[in-house]
């Protein structure tokens, strides 16, 4: 079986039509909205904070870049790696994709999935945003420290130069929001909001083109794979909620540090794969995990925050929060 | 104390008198300003996510001017009838507060948090003929309104006057994502179309004519109060009480208010007294920008006011700073403009006040009064001279002495219940003769509260008179062990109560609400036996996620209390 699909994607990837210039377009402006509501979430402060004293967010960036590529290696290891054989190399490139989906910074939709939880929504901006800051040298820090526990024998080459590139270009919308919030906080607001539902949205976008069309694929995929891209957000979003339990922050703390560091940002890594895999053969492969894991948070979350608001909101309910 | 040693501890220039016949009423007050600020920027609303609208002067007073004619034209309302006002810090409170001094009416402010019983007595108390009130509350009127005898009622929404597009958003948000809009079922007039209708009927006689009987003893406002003692209320508060309780705030500010020039935030709500006086009628008279925040729970709420505007000026209550100072975003970037943060509504804790300068760098000094007081009676001099834990001296006009039991002054040092006397004290409490007559004394207003002063004139608060603990026939102070428990690490708030014992009629228990590094329970009562008597360490810690608070975030004791007489009626099985 999984051969067949390896035979598969060999042959899909023979056609240029993995993923549609339209579609890669409408991909890089969603990831530029997304990248601009959250530069619009911060000020040059917040910067210089990120820097002189990282110590301040630090169980969010432990949980971000400790937790979350050590728990994308471990599954890795675990699911995938006993699959490699020698005349089947595609499981590597799977592999990518999940450590890569492990190393990237949190997403602004957990700032939506917070919000419904009842967490704290300043907390939850502001550590999306620390991490977006800290990926440029954390995420690429990440796949070459994991990446060569895994790839050993160079026989797979993680273009970390790019990523790096990649990350700085998506610097610049950051900015860009920084200067419209500084001009007007209004439209600041505005686009902060698109930015959470703009990551929505690629859910959307994923699921009315990408899954259709990769129908067979996702069939014939392998259940290590699934397990892989569902386990990266469901443990990450409880093994974090369980490190924020132990240290007793307030609970709408602990919900939002959960969501916080579960959920990624899935566009973000779509993006950095079609720019520096570009005209790689196995490219459908190292999309695999991203594509499932942007797919299966949203139910995850979904169920994480109803789970969450029924545990706490009797306790909760006597602080009015609107007032 | 008739001699008023405090008077040398005053600010250069401050006079030891307020020249009371300034203005005769607030109309004139809030007029005075919008004639002298016109363009400049009056209130700010900010959303926690940043979003925000502004009014200037001028615009509050044209508005407050169609909103006292629609008043008194349309709903044909005459002198003296009272006004309910129930909504959060937003841009339609100036404007409907000024309207209704401008009418010659009655402000009656209700907090919006209300019960529908505890509006119908409010209303009812009250007699108020109309009500204005936020949408967003409006499905308690068919219950509340039938009980009242408010016969019209105009409804805000909370993103008046904000930009169009931003105020959609808000509404659409309000809507289907917050689902905060109830159906509102009973006939109802939005703010907008008051206003649109009051701008037809208005013309200046009129406006003129509404104030030709109001002097400075005419009631502007009934503020409720007396949660302590059971039912609530009305303090009647005339014109001339807030109007002098205003400039004798200023002037004890001195140059540290800068004519037209402050930006403070107004983070606790307006419908209370502190927030009325000093940051509405205060900071308004004084030509500044008042950044009002709808809600300032939970404290992150906060970040985008100080992020996006030059504070200049905090005013706040313990729980609040201290809430600010435990805000990781506030330690890592304090507000850099900032000059001054006054204190009020409870005492503020040493250890607050010292983290509040540390962090800042800015001076924070407590001041002190009642509602009955319009608030303010002492406040501490803000050019150094201030005493950390003492409310500081009485502002100009004000006699403060301390009695015992019998009603004779007690000597320097020993504690005594407050009594103040002053052009702002109350006119007395609304319809309730034998209240009014067992706190108003030969002018004299009695607090409840103990207190001490030192021989130059500073004043310290023991204690609420009703809270006081009595172990064994020693008096324990509550405040006194909070201070102490608040000391240690890890504790973010702190409530101490007296509870029944057998043996020694009542003892020590405190009520801990603990951060992320909490001491235990014996590390506590450790650290009170350094340096209190036995009879005053607790004998009891519990930690609690929260503690039960007033709208400004005052710790309520009563509370606590009733939640313990509870406890043991359900273990007694009744």
């Amino acid at each position: 079986m999984i051969t067949n699909a390896m035979i598969w994607v060999t042959e899909a990837v023979k056609e240029p039509t993995v993923i549609t210039p339209f579609e890669e377009a409408l991909l890089a402006g969603l990831v530029f909205i997304i990248m601009f509501g959250l530069g619009a979430t911060l000020t040059p402060k917040d910067f210089k904070l990120a820097i002189k004293k990282p110590a301040g967010l630090i169980i969010g960036w432990v949980c971000q870049f400790g937790i979350m590529p050590l728990l994308a290696y471990f599954l890795v290891i675990t699911f995938l790696m006993p699959l490699e054989t020698a005349s089947n190399k595609d499981v590597l490139f799977i592999a990518i994709g999940a450590l890569l989906m492990g190393a990237v910074p949190a997403g602004t939709t957990s700032n939506i999935f917070t919000y419904f939880s009842k967490g704290n929504l300043a907390l939850s901006v502001m550590m999306t945003a620390n991490s977006t800051l800290w990926a440029i040298i954390m995420t690429p820090l990440a796949l070459f420290v994991y990446g060569g526990f895994l790839f050993k024998d160079a026989e797979v080459q993680i273009p970390t130069e790019n990523i790096v590139r990649t990350l700085a270009v998506l610097l610049v919308p950051v900015v860009v929001g920084m200067v419209i919030r500084k001009y007007s906080a209004n439209i600041g607001a505005i686009l902060e909001l698109m930015g959470g539902f703009f990551g929505l949205f690629f859910i959307v976008f994923l699921m009315a083109t990408w899954v259709p069309r990769n129908w067979v694929l996702l069939t014939s995929t392998n259940w290590q794979t699934y397990l892989v891209a569902i386990g990266l957000g469901l443990f990450g979003i409880l093994i974090a909620y369980l490190i924020a339990k132990a240290i007793r922050v307030h609970p709408a703390n602990a919900r939002t540090i959960a969501l916080e560091t579960g959920i990624q940002n899935g566009p973000l890594a779509v993006a950095i794969i079609l720019v520096t895999f570009r005209g790689n053969p196995n490219i459908d492969q190292i999309l695999l995990v991203p594509a499932l894991y942007s797919l299966f948070i949203v139910i995850i979350s979904t169920f994480v925050t109803f789970w969450f608001r029924r545990a706490n909101v009797a306790e909760e309910q006597k602080i009015p929060n609107l007032l | 104390m008739n001699e008023r040693p405090w008077l040398a501890h005053y600010s250069k220039g401050v006079p030891k008198d307020i020249d009371t016949v300034l203005f005769s009423n607030l109309a004139e007050l809030v007029r005075e300003a919008a004639g002298k600020y016109s363009k400049t920027v009056a209130f700010t609303q900010v959303m926690p996510n940043g979003m925000n609208g502004s009014l200037t002067y001028a615009q509050i007073d044209q508005y407050s001017d169609q909103f006292a004619a629609y008043l008194r034209e349309d709903l044909k309302l005459s002198a003296g009838d009272r006004v309910a006002v129930q909504m959060p810090n937003c841009l339609s409170y100036p404007i409907v507060a000024f309207g209704i001094f401008k009418a010659g009416l009655v402000l009656v402010n209700t907090n919006p948090l209300y019960t529908p019983t505890e509006m119908i007595h409010q209303f009812t108390d009250s007699g108020a003929k109309a009500l204005v009130t936020i949408d967003m509350f409006a499905d308690r009127l068919p219950k509340v309104l039938p009980s009242t005898s408010i016969k019209s009622v105009v409804t805000v929404r909370i993103s008046e006057y904000f930009p169009p597009v931003i105020h959609g958003v808000i509404r659409m948000t309000q809507k289907f994502w917050q689902k905060s809009l109830p159906k509102v079922t009973s006939p109802v007039t939005d703010f907008k179309t008051a206003l649109a209708v009051g701008s037809k009927s208005l013309n200046k006689d009129s406006l003129a004519k509404y104030l030709k009987d109001v002097d400075s003893s005419t009631v502007a406002a009934l503020q409720y109060t007396g949660g302590t003692t059971g039912v609530s209320k009305g303090a009647m508060l005339s014109h001339g009480n807030l109007v002098t309780n205003t400039l004798q705030m200023i002037t004890m500010c001195g140059d540290y208010m800068r004519p037209g020039k402050e930006i403070v935030v107004t983070a606790l709500p307006l419908y209370h007294i502190f927030a009325f006086t000093i940051n509405l009628l205060g900071f308004y008279h004084m030509g500044a920008r008042n950044l009002l925040v709808p809600t300032p729970r939970p404290p992150s709420n906060l970040k985008r006011v100080f992020e996006n505007y030059k504070v200049t000026w905090m005013t706040g209550v313990n729980t609040l700073f201290n809430a600010l100072l435990n805000e990781r975003w506030f330690q890592d970037g304090p507000p850099k403009h900032l000059r001054a943060s006054a204190a009020g509504g409870m005492a503020l804790h040493d250890s607050v006040s010292e983290r509040w300068r540390k962090v800042t760098g800015t001076p924070i000094v407590e001041g002190y009064g009642l509602t009955e007081s319009s608030p303010v009676l002492t406040f501490n001099p803000l050019d150094g001279g201030g005493r950390d834990g003492t409310i500081g001296v009485p502002v100009p006009s004000t006699y403060i002495k301390l009695v015992d039991e019998k009603g004779t002054e007690v000597k320097v040092g020993e504690p005594g219940e407050l009594l103040a006397k002053g052009p702002q004290i109350m006119l007395g409490y609304w319809n309730n003769e034998a209240e009014s007559a067992k706190v108003l004394k030969g002018g004299w207003l009695k607090t409840g509260d103990m207190a001490t002063v030192d021989s130059d004139g500073f004043f310290t608060i023991v204690d609420r008179k009703k809270d006081m603990i009595l172990v064994s026939g020693f008096n324990v102070y509550p405040n006194e062990i909070e201070e102490k428990i608040a000391q240690l690490e890890g504790v973010q708030e702190v409530g101490v109560i007296g509870i029944p014992d057998e043996k020694s009629g009542e003892r020590v228990k405190a009520y801990i609400v603990a951060g992320t590094s909490a001491p235990t329970a014996e590390q506590v009562i450790a650290h009170c036996r350094e340096d209190l008597a036995a009879y005053k360490v607790p004998t009891a810690i519990e930690f609690v996620d929260e503690l039960p608070k007033s709208p400004i975030g005052k710790i309520l004791r009563r509370e606590l209390r009733a939640q313990v007489i509870a406890a043991s009626d359900a273990k007694k099985g009744k």
